[in-house]
């Protein structure tokens, strides 16, 4: 569906987002979110305890295939992508938690996409390719790390590549998008209502019950958008990477549509949600008298 | 004890010269000239924007770049000592080099708010007759209204990112054409601010011409600034400040903080506009005079945009008002990580509450200092000395000045009774510029009349209690209720309206309006958004009521203090 060269045209073009996105950040950001580790546990337990729960439950009521059940699944079970980090620079939201989240449910993956497969699929034997999971780290951390070190050294360059970078984030979004459809485009007349259902809602779902949980628990507002942009985007390249390492033949290419699915319809609702986001945001800064100011 | 035992000079620092009969300068321009040599290659001005986007200049680059200005100015405009060139522009690298410009070119500034609509500067232009204008691109749109009545026949046009370097600036461009599209095509003939150095510069190495020429003419006595205030009437007068006004107040004002300084080490920011007379002589001088690296924030709106430059230099001393400390204290980006170099804060413009003091303290963990003055004393009057701060208090007299509570017949009141605060000292103004009776009901021989009912204790430190005057104070810009009332009466649905003004959460004062309407369909929105298009946005009413009629006095005449009783008695009583 993705070919090698389509392939490491995205990677770098996720490389240079993610330096933009370092040059915003300074090592300060991660202090403090390390320092109050609420919000980052928070949403790893809305990671991998929300989101599991809404897939399993898709499953169970949704009338759909088996592979289409197992993709549900599978793909609910996985850790945040590193789109969940654009939307959250987009949104205004703490754009290092959301890093430190990416990381933490990347790395835990390891651990707890099996335990939750297990749970709730039974005796569902998946491997994980742990080479995509140290790629994506890779692209998620060396360019971030490269960002803030030229920030450091000059705030200027630091500014313009972020600002290249959240240009480039914009073309991704609508790139993904439109380079998907027509590709995708027979793929979209042959699924069922359900499938389409089950995809769009493991997303909007994800992002509703991540943030409704966070302002349950008070996080501060920046921090609640950013645990339900991360709860509800999944990394989707790891699920279809997880699945090619799994399954086989038709079987296969019956789950991936799940995958493939959700990574179209999480972009579009990530962008409604991020321009919600803004605007509460824009909405909840201070008024500023004219005057001296 | 009178004020004239000085007992305030006991809280003077250890180090603390008492008297400053005379600046160490006699013109600004020597004094930039000299402090531009000691510091040299030192970045003197950074310009923040709010995604980290910056440029700076050195002490060297401000030097030489406003002498090609000056020369320019002289030369090629054909300007002579004591003609007037307006600068309207926000914080920026532009401000300091036009500013020092026509200084040294012996002319005279007229600082242009920004935010005045184009019959406001018409009124400025009109008074103050410049014959050239040193204006940013994103305010020019104004321009053609406002230059209806009065020409300025020389416009130099600069940019928010003037002197950057090109890509970043090339970014600023694009965001501001495509995105944000504040910029309108400038219709007038114009020069771009870098072609005039460049031009300035030509002209002065072909005829070689120096700056000093025209600066060992001036003398500490000639008018450096007309800076616009309301005054008790309402019509707008330029109080004519001189350079030894200046001059001598930035030493006194910087005397007040010696002990806590360091020249040549200090990151000050600067978020309140270089157009107020405030942050003109404490920022724009004061930290030049220092050779601190000054951070400039163009717009300091929403406060979020001050968060890149608070994360990018290690600001060390800043001056505001209590609207910014008050505000900077409410967001969460600045309570997670306050500034870790800061070493005090300045507050001005507006009584500093001392809850905002309280809470900036608990915060930062560093003091602010409060200090009191007025346009027409250049500002700086009374300052709170470095760690003897008080609360809800204007400090102490800065050195060889002095200050007295009077009563209704000019006679001093016995200490710890209020009295109308008036001041006497080197930075008193020269008077107001064409307005000597103007100036003559505010000075009484060599004392200038505050305006503002005030109280001295047993130590010398001094209290603000009401002011004398109905003016209303948004924060830190004198609004006169006429000119608010001549605007509102102009509306064809109203019958008669009354200004006050009343404590503001955010603006320390807002202006109320108390309307009585002819057509009864007019609704408080529709009455502020007339307002919107005769006046600057703070000038606006905040809030209006609608009344059946308004409290008068036997001979008809609007009682504003009875509106003020009310809304006492109405907030005493909630």
């Amino acid at each position: 569906m993705v070919g090698p060269l389509e392939q490491a045209i995205l990677a770098l073009m996720i490389f240079v987002i993610m330096l933009g996105m370092g040059a915003s950040l300074t090592p300060r950001d991660f202090m403090l979110a390390l320092k109050r580790p609420y919000g980052l546990i928070i949403g790893v337990v809305s990671q991998y305890g929300f989101m599991p729960l809404i897939g399993f439950l898709l499953a169970l009521l949704l009338p759909v295939s088996d592979p289409i059940k197992i993709g549900i699944l599978i793909m609910s079970c996985m850790p945040g992508g590193t789109t969940s980090n654009i939307f959250t620079y987009f949104s205004k939201g703490n754009l290092a938690l959301s890093v430190l989240m990416t990381v933490t449910s990347t790395v835990a993956g390891v651990v707890m996409i099996p335990i939750v497969l297990i749970l709730y699929a039974g005796a569902l034997d998946v491997d994980i390719p742990r080479e995509n999971i140290i790629i994506t780290l890779i692209l998620l951390l060396v360019p971030v790390g490269i960002g803030m070190v030229l920030r450091k050294f000059n705030a200027n360059i630091g500014a313009v590549i972020e600002f290249m970078g959240s240009m480039l984030g914009v073309f991704f979004i609508v790139f993904l998008v439109v380079s998907w459809i027509p590709r995708n485009f027979s793929f979209l007349l042959e699924t069922n209502w359900a499938t389409y259902v089950a995809t769009i809602a493991i997303g909007a779902i994800g992002i509703a019950v991540g943030y409704l949980f966070a302002k349950v628990l008070k996080l501060h507002p920046r921090n609640a958008r950013t645990v339900g942009l991360e709860t509800g985007i999944q990394n989707g390249p790891l699920a279809i990477a997880i699945i090619a390492f799994t399954f086989s033949g038709a079987e296969q290419q019956a789950i991936n549509a799940v995958p493939v699915l959700y990574s179209l319809f999480i972009v579009i609702i990530a962008t409604l949600t991020t321009l919600y986001f803004r605007r509460a945001n824009t909405a909840a800064e201070q008024k500023m008298p004219d005057g001296l100011l | 004890m009178s004020h004239s035992d000085r007992p305030w000079t006991a809280y003077y620092g250890p180090s603390m010269r008492s008297r400053i009969e005379a600046a160490q300068f006699r013109t600004i321009g020597d004094m930039v000239r000299a402090v531009s040599h000691l510091y040299s290659d030192k970045t003197a001005f950074t310009a923040c924007l709010p995604n980290g986007i910056n440029g700076s200049l050195t002490f060297k680059q401000v030097d030489e770049m406003s002498d090609g200005l000056a020369v320019y100015l002289r030369e090629a405009v054909g300007l002579t000592q004591g003609d007037r060139v307006a600068i309207q522009m926000p914080n920026g690298l532009s401000f300091p080099v036009a500013a020092f410009a026509v200084l040294k070119a012996g002319c005279v500034i007229v600082n242009v708010n920004p935010l005045y609509t184009a019959e406001e500067m018409a009124h400025q232009f009109a008074d103050s007759q410049p014959q050239a204008l040193i204006v940013v691109d994103i305010f020019a749109d104004k321009l053609t209204q406002a230059l209806k009545g009065h020409q300025i026949p020389n416009i130099i046009v600069t940019q928010v990112a003037e002197f950057f370097p090109a890509i970043p600036r090339g970014i600023v461009r694009l965001v501001q054409k495509h995105w944000d599209r504040t910029l309108a095509p400038i219709t007038l003939p114009h020069i771009r601010l870098p072609e005039a150095i460049e031009a300035g510069r030509q002209i002065s190495q072909r005829k070689s011409i120096t700056v000093e020429g025209y600066s060992s003419v001036l003398s500490p006595d000639d008018i450096a600034c007309l800076q616009y205030t309301g005054g008790t009437t309402g019509v707008a007068k330029g109080a004519m400040l001189s350079h030894g006004n200046l001059m001598i107040n930035m030493e006194q004002t910087m005397e007040m903080i010696s002990d806590g300084v360091e020249k040549g080490r200090e990151v000050a920011l600067t978020a309140l506009p270089m157009y107020h007379i405030f942050a003109f002589t404490v920022n724009l001088l004061g930290f030049y005079y220092l050779g601190a690296r000054n951070v400039l924030i163009p717009n300091p709106r929403p406060l979020s945009n001050l968060k890149r430059a608070f994360e990018n230099y290690p600001i060390t001393w800043m001056s505001g008002v209590n609207t910014l400390f008050n505000g900077l204290s409410n967001e969460t980006w600045f309570l997670d990580t306050p500034p870790k170099h800061l070493k005090f804060a300045s507050a001005g413009g507006m009584a500093l509450q001392s809850s905002v003091a309280e809470c900036w303290k608990e915060v930062t963990g560093k003091p602010v200092l409060e200090g009191y003055g007025l346009t027409e004393t250049s500002p700086v009057i009374t300052f709170n000395p470095l760690g003897k701060t008080r609360p809800n208090s204007i400090g102490i007299p800065v050195p060889s000045t002095e200050l007295s509570c009077l009563d209704q017949d000019g006679k001093e009141v016995p200490r710890g009774e209020a009295g109308e605060l008036a001041a006497r000292g080197p930075q008193i103004m020269k008077g107001y510029w064409n307005k000597p009776e103007e100036t003559a009901k505010t000075m009484r021989g060599d004392w200038l009349l505050t305006g503002d009912i005030g109280v001295m204790d047993g130590d010398g430190y001094f209290s603000i209690v009401d002011r004398k005057k109905d003016m209303v104070l948004v924060s830190g810009f004198n609004v006169y209720p006429n000119e608010i009332e001549d605007c509102l009466a102009r509306h064809p649905g109203i019958l008669e309206a009354a200004v006050i003004g009343v404590p503001d959460g955010t603006s320390g004062e807002a202006v109320k309006a108390f309307v009585v309407l002819r057509d009864q369909t007019l609704t408080g929105a529709d009455i502020r958004a007339f307002c919107k298009e005769h006046l600057a946005a703070y000038k606006v009413p905040k809030t209006v009521e609608l009344r059946a009629d308004l409290p008068k006095s036997n001979v008809g005449k609007i009682l504003r203090k009875d509106l003020r009783a009310e809304e006492t008695a109405l907030r005493d009583a909630s």
